[in-house]
């Protein structure tokens, strides 16, 4: 799922001051499982709004509304009718969220409520890690089902570098982080022996590919048998 | 316009089964007060904390059972975590913190209750009114 945090208020404020009508539009799949776009989050962001423009002030009219994926056109129809009657919409949605809606509503400025962190996991509650890059290319077969280009620090491919200590990450030294960073070769390691296959880090991975990955600008899935 | 500073309390039934203990001291004290009783404090989510301070609310308290007896078994401390997530929300719009309370208190302690009550009473009118909230002659609640 992807991962969102909640921009500071001040940050929303100065986008939104301009306009008296506000819709703000939550998205209940992702950012509602990391706790940052959902219903509450929507309900929680529009009350807080509606207070600190008071205490500047100005009385908005500030209306919410969620739907269940802001990313897929097809959920967002009801939106665009309660849009009709907002002067700027705020979307708690990750960017591409935020970008499907923008592309329903041509008149319509909309501004994001949300940073848009990362796919990830719930790993705990209240914790959300980072666990995939999108690198186009995955190798998680390979590597007992543990990311070494999104859980190693440095990306590495052939094992750890030399300065894991106590199957803790190195980068644990340069910030104080909670919970620490495992040595995500260290968790390849232990994976592959309780799995039985060690000897897959007997055969080196070769160079891997970035040609799938961002670097080669915006990526897309064409499926010809779900074209219209 | 209204003057009356308004105190809502959002109580757990286990630990407020007598609404009128609270409601008649807090209101012979001026205030204007409201009583929503809840079946645990769990139930109680940041959006409505800030909901009722932007609505209806100069000062919202929550009363919750002692840790050791709430029914949900962390029901009580997840509250004290949801409050300080909604007093972090008042902080960055410029309001004060105490603006929110909680107090865990078990519905027999008497004279917990008369400090929890006295500290209400103090907080809210030292706090006054809230800048934040929505005044009646703005619109309907």
């Amino acid at each position: 799922m992807i991962v969102g945090t909640r921009k500071p208020l001040v940050e929303i404020l100065e986008m939104v001051k301009p306009y008296h009508r506000l819709l703000l539009v939550g998205c209940d799949t992702c950012v509602a499982e990391s706790a940052s776009g959902g219903r509450r989050e929507t309900s929680e962001l529009a009350a807080a709004l509606e207070m600190a423009f008071r205490v500047a002030g100005t009385d908005k009219d500030i209306r919410e509304t969620c739907v269940d994926r802001q990313c897929i056109h097809e959920f967002l129809l009801a939106v665009v009718e309660a849009a009709a009657e907002a002067d700027a919409v705020l979307s708690l949605a990750c960017g591409a969220g935020v970008q499907a809606l923008a592309a329903r509503l041509p008149k319509t400025p909309v501004f994001p409520a949300l940073n848009t962190q990362f796919i990830g996991e719930t790993a705990e509650r209240g914790l959300w890690l980072e666990n995939c890059r999108g690198c186009g290319n995955c190798l998680l077969g390979l590597t007992g089902g543990i990311c070494p280009i999104t859980r190693c620090a440095k990306g590495l491919l052939n094992g750890p570098c030399g300065g894991a200590r106590d199957g803790w990450c190195e980068i644990n030294l340069a910030r104080e982080i909670t919970p620490p960073v495992t040595c995500a070769w260290l968790e390849i390691y232990d994976r592959l022996h309780s799995l039985g296959q060690l000897n897959r880090l007997l055969e080196p991975l070769p160079p891997k590919d970035w040609s799938q990955g961002d670097a080669g600008g915006p990526r897309r899935v064409l499926r010809p048998d779900q074209r219209p | 316009m209204e003057t009356l500073i308004k105190v809502v309390l959002l109580a757990c039934e286990q630990a407020c089964p007598r609404p009128q203990l609270w409601i008649k001291p807090l209101a012979e004290a001026g205030l204007k007060v409201r009583m929503v009783q809840e079946p645990c404090s769990s139930k109680v989510e940041v959006f409505q904390l800030l909901r009722l301070l932007a609505r209806s609310a100069d000062l919202v308290w929550v009363v919750a059972c002692p840790e050791e007896l709430c029914r949900l078994c962390e029901g009580s401390i997840r509250m004290e975590r949801r409050l300080a997530h909604a007093q972090d929300y008042l902080e960055e719009i410029g309001l004060e913190r105490e603006r929110l309370g909680l107090s865990l208190l078990a519905a027999e302690d008497e004279a917990g209750r008369g400090k929890v009550i006295d500290t209400i009473r103090a907080q809210a009118q030292s706090l006054g009114i809230n800048p934040g909230c929505r005044q009646p002659s703005a619109g309907k609640e």
